[in-house]
């Protein structure tokens, strides 16, 4: 059972990365539960995380895939210089390990690198850190009901968008 | 001395209606070493927020320019301004961003250092066979030599031929005091500090947080999202405070909004806003109104960037930020920002203040990345040419009156010049007072 979901979780933790890479947003969404929370909190001090979003401030937080159909919807319009020129990125993702599991849920846990060239400002910067996705079944294989990402080097060279780490 | 002279830098003509900047005040490295000196090295500059260390013993660290700082509170509860560097080879004796320290001990060689700044401990100092002149130098931390709170925000300078606090200030406390008395407890920074960079120099921030001119082309991507947002009235997304503003829309009839310029490089850009559920202090307005009275309270609910020259910058638009801004190079700067609220406020209202803030002030959000961006496009700009001088310091100069109106009169606010605006203004004759203060701070070092 264990082997069976490492295995399926990588898959859609790859899947998810490649479309990430390719600008499938369509795609990507569909990754997502309509009430699936997407959050990326930020850092209190040097060593501990924001825990609670409502009443810490988070890099980003969603509660609803509507707001990241917002942010597709965003680096679409041509309406953001920001968005002019996407970024090129590579997410690579290692480290996974279900830490959790019923038949129809389970919690993944994995490391992310995502390698980036800004080609409008010719710079080139690396994003690291942990993911933490919330699994569950459906009648169209598994979706992700939550997303945490824990970035550690947070100091954010100009910009960071949902496509970018 | 610098081989520029003032008149080839700043082209200031009232008179003739006249101001321009040349280009080489955001592209030039020699510059850039003078402000570091003369401005944020040579005056005030805006140092932290005494929440930042609340209880004895508490400090926060920090820079003035290239010059490492640390706030600390003592024993008995003083804040103190030092230089972050320990006299004896200099290493920094506080690493952490903030802690709480009875004692700091240098980790080089365990020079000791309580919290009031006095030093404790020389290690070895009887066997040290040290000379007879030693004895006669202060061992303590160096304080910064001005240091001052103003309602809870500190400043320092480093040189201590500077007004004083409330002189620098000014008229700009009474904008201080509309976003502290947001609550009878004052403010507070919520958990979570974002910090981001750009390619850019320093004020192009200092300029665009004033900029009422650049938010229809430059976050348009923005404008619909909340627009569509405004139709859906879906639950799980959070509405905005300018979904339901005008000051900022291009067809609005009548007053929008306007600016006010102070002494010392001190702006205000406003627009109006109503009283509505769209802000989480709606839930205190009537609590506000009472203790401050209705024009105040009403004043509250307008969108507010205000800039303490030179590095302090809160906006009060879709949420509430305090921005610090600091230059690494003259092409590279910091910003340090965070949440900002009133204390006391109830949780719904808090949550939807963070969300609001998370997606418009933030580096990872929707409009701030096309302001820092275009930061960088306008740098590129800045290079060298036939032609120095800018043109984006011209809009609104001649609606600039000297004085107030009937708009800072209802809270008794005294600015040096005033624009009242229109939707279309885009006022940026309130950039010169940022020129002419960096005029004042840098005259010495230029001919």
């Amino acid at each position: 059972m264990t082997d069976q979901m490492l295995r399926e979780a990588e898959a859609l933790l790859y899947r998810e990365a490649l479309l990430l890479d390719e600008g499938s947003y369509d795609a990507w969404l569909d990754l997502f539960t309509p009430d699936t929370e997407f959050w990326m909190p930020a850092w209190r001090n040097e060593s501990e995380q924001t825990s609670d979003p409502d009443s810490e401030l988070s890099l980003i937080y969603y509660q609803g895939r509507s707001n990241l159909e917002d942010r597709v919807r965003r680096v679409r319009s041509g309406l953001s210089i920001a968005s002019k020129v996407r970024l090129r990125v590579m997410h690579a993702i290692s480290n996974v390990l279900v830490t959790a599991q019923t038949p129809d849920s389970a919690s993944i846990s994995s490391c992310f690198t995502v390698h980036l060239v800004d080609v409008r400002a010719g710079r080139t910067h690396t994003f690291f850190g942990r993911y933490e996705h919330e699994l569950v079944r459906t009648d169209r294989g598994w979706r992700i009901s939550r997303k945490v990402i824990r970035l550690l080097n947070d100091v954010v060279p100009t910009l960071l968008d949902f496509y970018s780490i | 001395m610098s081989a520029y002279r003032m008149t080839d830098l700043i082209d200031d003509r009232p008179t003739d209606g006249v101001f321009r900047i040349n280009r080489a005040l955001f592209s030039d490295p020699d510059l850039f070493d003078l402000e570091q000196r003369h401005i944020f090295e040579g005056g005030w500059v805006f140092v932290g927020m005494a929440c930042q260390a609340e209880k004895p013993h508490d400090f926060f660290t920090g820079f003035i320019g290239r010059v490492p700082i640390l706030v600390s509170r003592s024993g008995e509860g003083a804040l103190n301004g030092f230089i972050n560097a320990c006299p004896h080879k200099g290493a920094r004796i506080a690493q952490q961003c903030s802690g709480n320290a009875r004692l700091h001990v240098c980790p080089y060689h365990s020079w000791t250092f309580d919290s009031a700044g006095t030093n404790r401990n020389i290690k070895w100092k009887s066997a040290g066979s040290y000379g007879a002149g030693f004895d006669r130098e202060d061992h303590d931390l160096a304080r910064i030599p001005r240091f001052g709170e103003y309602r809870g925000f500190l400043f320092a300078s480093l040189n201590p031929d500077v007004p004083s606090l409330d002189d620098y200030l000014g008229e700009a406390r009474k904008l201080i005091d509309l976003l502290v008395d947001q609550s009878s407890d004052g403010v507070e920074l919520v958990p979570g500090a974002v910090r981001f960079t750009y390619a850019a120099n320093w004020k192009m921030q200092l300029e665009n947080c004033s900029d009422q001119y650049h938010f229809t082309s430059t976050h348009p991507s923005y404008i619909r999202i909340l627009e569509a947002r405004a139709k859906e009235q879906k639950n799980e997304v959070v509405q905005s405070t300018l979904g339901g503003s005008d000051f900022w829309k291009e067809d609005a009839a009548g007053p929008t909004g306007g600016t006010f310029s102070f002494a010392h490089g001190h702006v205000l850009n406003w627009g109006l806003m109503a009283v509505t559920p769209a802000l989480p202090l709606f839930e205190r307005a009537d609590e506000i109104a009472a203790r401050v009275g209705a024009e105040r309270r009403n004043w509250m609910f307008n969108m507010r960037n205000l800039t303490i020259f030179p590095n302090l910058q809160i906006a009060e638009n879709a949420s509430s930020q305090l921005r610090v801004i600091r230059p690494v190079a003259h092409n590279y700067t910091e910003m340090q920002t965070w949440c900002i609220a009133p204390r006391g406020e109830s949780a719904e209202a808090r949550r939807m203040r963070i969300r609001q803030y998370e997606d418009f002030f933030n580096p990872t959000g929707m409009a701030t990345p096309d302001d820092t961006v275009a930061y960088e496009e306008c740098q590129a700009g800045m290079a060298r040419q036939e032609r120095p001088w800018l043109q984006g310091h011209a809009r609104g100069l001649a609606a600039s009156v000297e004085g107030g109106n009937a708009y800072s009169d209802m809270i008794g606010l005294h600015p040096e010049r005033s624009v009242l605006g229109q939707a279309q203004t885009g006022d940026e004759s309130l950039f010169h007072s940022y020129y002419r203060a960096w005029a004042s701070r840098m005259r010495e070092a230029l001919a």
